[in-house]
């Protein structure tokens, strides 16, 4: 008996298989559409199920798979996952319908977002850790793809480069999940990839990598934490972000910047805090944790200050974005956790409208170099109106969905790492700055004549924009629907925490 | 001795040897024109057996002719890869030698040398073995040059012909120092007698008898340093009859060495696992590496070939059930992926000559660009075989990779040996070297703008490449019965 989520997962996997299929691009993009809605459906239905005040995985199912080594198809949501899926299946639709306009092999284009969207249900919905590693590299294959035939001038270059980087960082992880799957099989004999098994074992998993260097436990711990930042990005394996985005469509960079980043975060909550308290030496990993975080904030935000291209400023705002989920999961307390885990839900939305504010942009004006803009609001009022909404939420101004985030993570956070906090704080200044400044010099000011006559965003790349800000909107001003689950999960996640008197 | 035998369960063989001769018959007899219906006879033959094996329960076992052919699990399982194998290549060929006045006997032929294969598959005695392995190495020669009029065929044969008989002499010598040392052809009779006396296996006769059948089985299994003649074959033979070869005759010599070395090795002595892995690892980064600078697209896919050879080899390192599961199963996987992809190449050529009659060098890596809009359903093909032969989930080659990794990193653990894990390190190291030349012909297919007009495929090919896709991926996505199928068959093997 399928459960709800396998159904949503299998949908979206035959509407992408459809979509391939279809003969036209009126055919393609309307499947496309129509799987993505009814996955959407299903995700609210489950949703308006889903008990927030439990902390245990919900609409768990379990279908056997390979018996032999212990696969199983289990999968599971909790406060953890529940929002990402949420996220997702509100970032996909809309994407279908901001690059309605798609006219290159548009049967492929849209069963590459459906394929994405079937791989990211897959990763925020496994239960069992070899299940989980395929979803995690199915999502690579469409992205490489999107980007390297929808991309722009340097695409082959830029999804190679995300390719090997984040495949070789997947790698690496595996490898730390096989040496807990034989810990595992070492003490009970049963072949096994039970994700809450794998890392239960963890717990008493000893032994040496290589002998007086570095210990078994903190090689896992570091091949997972590895596998996990690379993928968030976080400051120093950043590197294929920028060029990923700047040569992505738009489609895939609000893709890869709404949902792949948060996989990364995603990993972090499920599989890295679980096994912090047990490390080698939780203080380092937690400061490790910390400055990753702090450093990817500060980083983030100086180098979008200094970028030329709107779109590269915007990706770099996402590096800085996500330097607040690694801060607020490392510093431990329960509000700061799910204050990480809501950055990740209203990033998503709102790294949706900036990403899209930049295709609208290149596509009317056919560039997105600052200062060769200037005063498009004239000609873009539409634009500028969701465009502004979007810049003013990712600077966290009261009343939207970032601000409530930020200010969990950093006034929570301050309890366990006050120093990284206030120099967190200096980031807040310069990401003000850099938004604003950016705004100013490309959409208000004296129009540039040597633009041309440009247009305003066609309705339906506006309408998309507009439902994320509503969206944004709503959840800065009524976050209860998804930080009430998130703060039941982070409470659970971090009573062992305690318990361990990691910290106090 | 039981005279009242039950043939039933042969009747595989029996029909697919009458069908080859009645095939030859028939062909004397029409026109040259209706023997285009001669190959959709064949492949309802083909049909027809393989439903027979595999509604005839994987589990059956019987023994005939004074126990000189068994029917196991084991036999089983690699006639099923024969037969499919088979079945793919002649219903590519009803498209590849359509309107070719020979192809009575080329159908005759390739029935002769499932045949065989099927033999070597049964063979319980030395004798039968090698007969098997004649039959069938006789008839793929032929095959391998049935394109008179091209030399690379031609040289292709040759080169296979030669390098065959040598193999055949130095097994065949091999076999007759086994029968001077124990005075018995039949396999467990041998293995009974090393077991009773280890001191002979261990003798400088029992050694030599050894090497020349670990040569004579390496040649077929395409094993570094006796892999010369692959690429040069599988390249100049025509695409349907290098898909044969590659993926079936090859694992004739996987189900002897199965048959006669797994046995050997399991009442010899341990430290030859060690020279096995040697030989694995070298054949597979041999393979890989070669295969990174290959612009001709069918000899990528023989160094590929060599690779996964490397890789189903470490089968023989830790011998546990286990490994040998994986070993049978990445056999199978790789008849489905590697015949498949050789029959898209066919598709490939098929493309490039009705372009341009006079073309050269149809198989290289430039006519590959935009395929993916030229051939959607070949282009499919090869990513599917492609992503299968790099390990990627969820296809057959990765569940084979899988339990052969595995099933050597368990016993790595268990023995705390470091070699071990040595071994498995560099595998999976090779796994990931491969992806960079499969996923550069990728790149060419989907991501290069195509050099001409979308082409019609052709239906034989189309239906050759699918059963092969959804073989690939079908085992990736429900392979419990296989691995138990295979299990079985390692059973057999390890004489459990």
């Amino acid at each position: 008996m399928a459960g709800l989520i396998s159904l949503m997962i299998l949908i979206s996997l035959a509407g992408a298989l459809i979509t391939f299929l279809a003969k036209t691009r009126e055919q393609a993009r309307t499947i496309a559409l129509i799987t993505s809605g009814i996955s959407l459906a299903i995700t609210l239905l489950i949703f308006s199920r889903f008990d927030s005040s439990n902390p245990a995985m919900q609409f768990v199912e379990s279908h056997s798979w390979i018996p032999s080594i212990g696969v199983t198809l289990k999968f599971g949501l909790d406060g953890i996952g529940m929002p990402l899926v949420l996220l997702a299946n509100i970032i996909i639709p809309l994407t279908v319908i901001f690059a309605w306009g798609e006219t290159k092999q548009a049967n492929r284009f849209y069963g590459l977002i459906l394929l994405e969207l079937t791989g990211v249900m897959g990763v925020f919905t496994s239960l069992d850790f070899f299940v989980f590693y395929i979803f995690w590299e199915i999502v690579l294959i469409p992205m490489y793809f999107l980007i390297s035939i929808w991309g722009g001038p340097r695409k082959e270059y830029a999804a190679i480069k995300f390719f090997i980087y984040t495949h070789v960082a997947s790698l690496v992880m595996l490898l730390a999940i096989f040496a807990l799957y034989f810990n595992a099989l070492g003490i009970t004999g049963i072949p096994s990839f039970d994700m809450f098994g794998l890392l239960k074992s963890y717990q008493v998993m000893d032994g040496d990598l290589i002998k007086g260097v570095i210990s078994l436990k903190d090689a896992v711990f570091i091949g997972l934490l590895f596998g996990f930042i690379v993928k968030m990005p976080a400051v120093p394996f950043h590197t294929w972000l920028p060029d990923a985005h700047v040569e992505a469509p738009t489609a895939g960079s609000v893709i890869l910047a709404a949902l792949l980043l948060k996989m990364g975060g995603y990993g972090l909550f499920r599989v890295i805090l679980p096994i912090l308290p047990y490390s080698k030496s939780p203080s380092i990993m937690i400061t490790l944790m910390a400055i990753i975080g702090v450093v990817s904030i500060l980083y983030g935000t100086f180098l979008a200050l200094a970028q030329r291209d709107l779109k590269k400023m915007v990706a770099y705002s996402s590096i800085s974005h996500m330097g607040y989920v690694t801060l607020g999961a490392a510093a431990l307390v329960p509000l700061s956790v799910s204050g990480a885990m809501y950055q990740q839900f209203s990033h998503g939305l709102i790294t949706g409208i900036l990403f899209m504010s930049c295709g609208v942009i290149q596509h009317s004006a056919g560039t997105r170099i600052i200062h060769e803009l200037g005063g498009i609001a004239k000609y873009m009022p539409k634009l500028t109106f969701v465009m502004l909404a979007g810049f003013l939420a990712s600077l966290g101004l009261p009343g939207m969905s970032g601000f409530i985030a930020e200010f969990l993570v950093l006034v929570n956070s301050y309890f366990t790492l006050p120093t990284f906090v206030i120099l967190a704080l200096f980031g807040i200044v310069f990401t003000a700055g850099y938004h604003l400044w950016a705004m100013q010099r490309a959409v208000f000011g004296t129009y540039n004549e040597k633009l041309g006559h440009i247009h305003d965003g066609a309705n339906y790349e506006i309408a998309s924009m507009a439902i994320l800000v509503l969206l944004v909107i709503y959840f800065g001003l009524n976050p209860n629907p998804v930080l009430n689950m998130m703060t039941v999960n982070a409470e659970q996640l971090l009573k062992y925490v305690v318990l361990r008197g990691v910290i106090t | 001795m039981n005279f009242n035998i039950n043939f039933a369960i042969l009747a595989p063989e029996i029909l697919l040897t009458v069908l080859a001769f009645v095939i030859i018959i028939i062909g004397l007899l029409i026109s040259d024109k209706s023997k285009n219906m001669l190959g959709y006879i064949s492949a309802a033959g083909l049909l027809a057996s393989l439903v027979y094996v595999i509604g005839n329960g994987m589990t059956e076992k019987a023994s005939y002719f004074y126990d000189s052919l068994v029917v196991d699990p084991l036999s089983q399982v690699f006639k099923l890869i024969f037969l499919i194998v088979s079945l793919i290549a002649v219903i590519a060929s009803i498209e590849y030698f359509k309107d070719n006045r020979n192809q009575d006997e080329y159908y005759a032929l390739i029935l002769l040398s499932t045949v065989g294969m099927m033999v070597v598959a049964s063979a319980n005695d030395l004798i039968a073995l090698f007969v098997g392995f004649e039959l069938a190495s006789m008839s793929t020669y032929v095959l391998a040059g049935f394109e008179k009029k091209n030399p690379a065929s031609l040289e292709a044969a040759m080169k296979y012909f030669i390098i065959g008989s040598l193999s055949s002499a130095l097994m065949l010598f091999g076999m007759s120092l086994i029968y001077g040392i124990t005075s018995t052809t039949n396999i467990p009779g041998i293995i009974e007698f090393f077991r009773s006396a280890p001191l002979m296996a261990e003798s400088s006769l029992g050694v030599l008898a050894m090497i020349f059948l670990v040569a004579g089985f390496g040649f077929k299994m395409a094993l570094v340093p006796f892999h010369m003649w692959a690429p040069d074959t599988y390249e100049g033979s025509p695409s349907v009859v290098s898909s044969l070869l590659a993926a079936g005759s090859k694992k004739m010599g996987f189900v002897a060495a199965f048959k006669v070395l797994v046995l050997a090795l399991v009442a010899i002595r341990a430290d030859v696992q060690f020279t096995f892995a040697i030989l694995a690892i070298i054949t597979m980064t041999y393979g890989n590496v070669v295969a990174l600078s290959q612009r001709s697209i069918k000899r990528m896919l023989a160094y590929s070939s060599i690779a996964q050879a490397g890789y189903i080899a470490l089968a023989f390192v830790v011998t546990t059930p286990m490994s040998i599961a994986g070993g049978v199963l990445l056999a199978l996987g790789h008849a489905l992926m590697k015949g498949g992809a050789f029959i898209a190449v066919a598709v490939v050529g098929y493309m490039v000559l009705s372009d341009d009659k006079n073309a050269k060098n149809i198989d290289d890596l430039e006519n590959f660009a935009g395929l993916g809009k030229r051939a959607p359903i070949t282009a499919l093909g090869f990513f599917v075989f492609f992503l299968a032969l790099a390990g990627i989930p969820p296809s057959a080659g990765f569940i084979g990779k899988l339990l052969l990794f595995y099933s050597i990193t368990v016993q790595a653990i268990s023995q705390s040996s470091s070699w071990l894990l040595l071994v498995v390190i560099i595998a999976i190291l090779n796994s990931a070297l491969s992806i960079y030349y499969y996923a550069r012909v990728i790149k060419y297919m989907y991501v290069l703008p195509p050099k001409g007009e979308k082409i019609k495929e052709p239906t034989a090919y189309v239906v050759a490449i699918l059963i092969a896709v959804i073989g690939t991926i079908g085992i990736g996505l429900y392979p419990e019965p296989f691995i138990i199928m295979a299990k079985n068959a390692a059973q057999v093997v390890l004489g459990v």
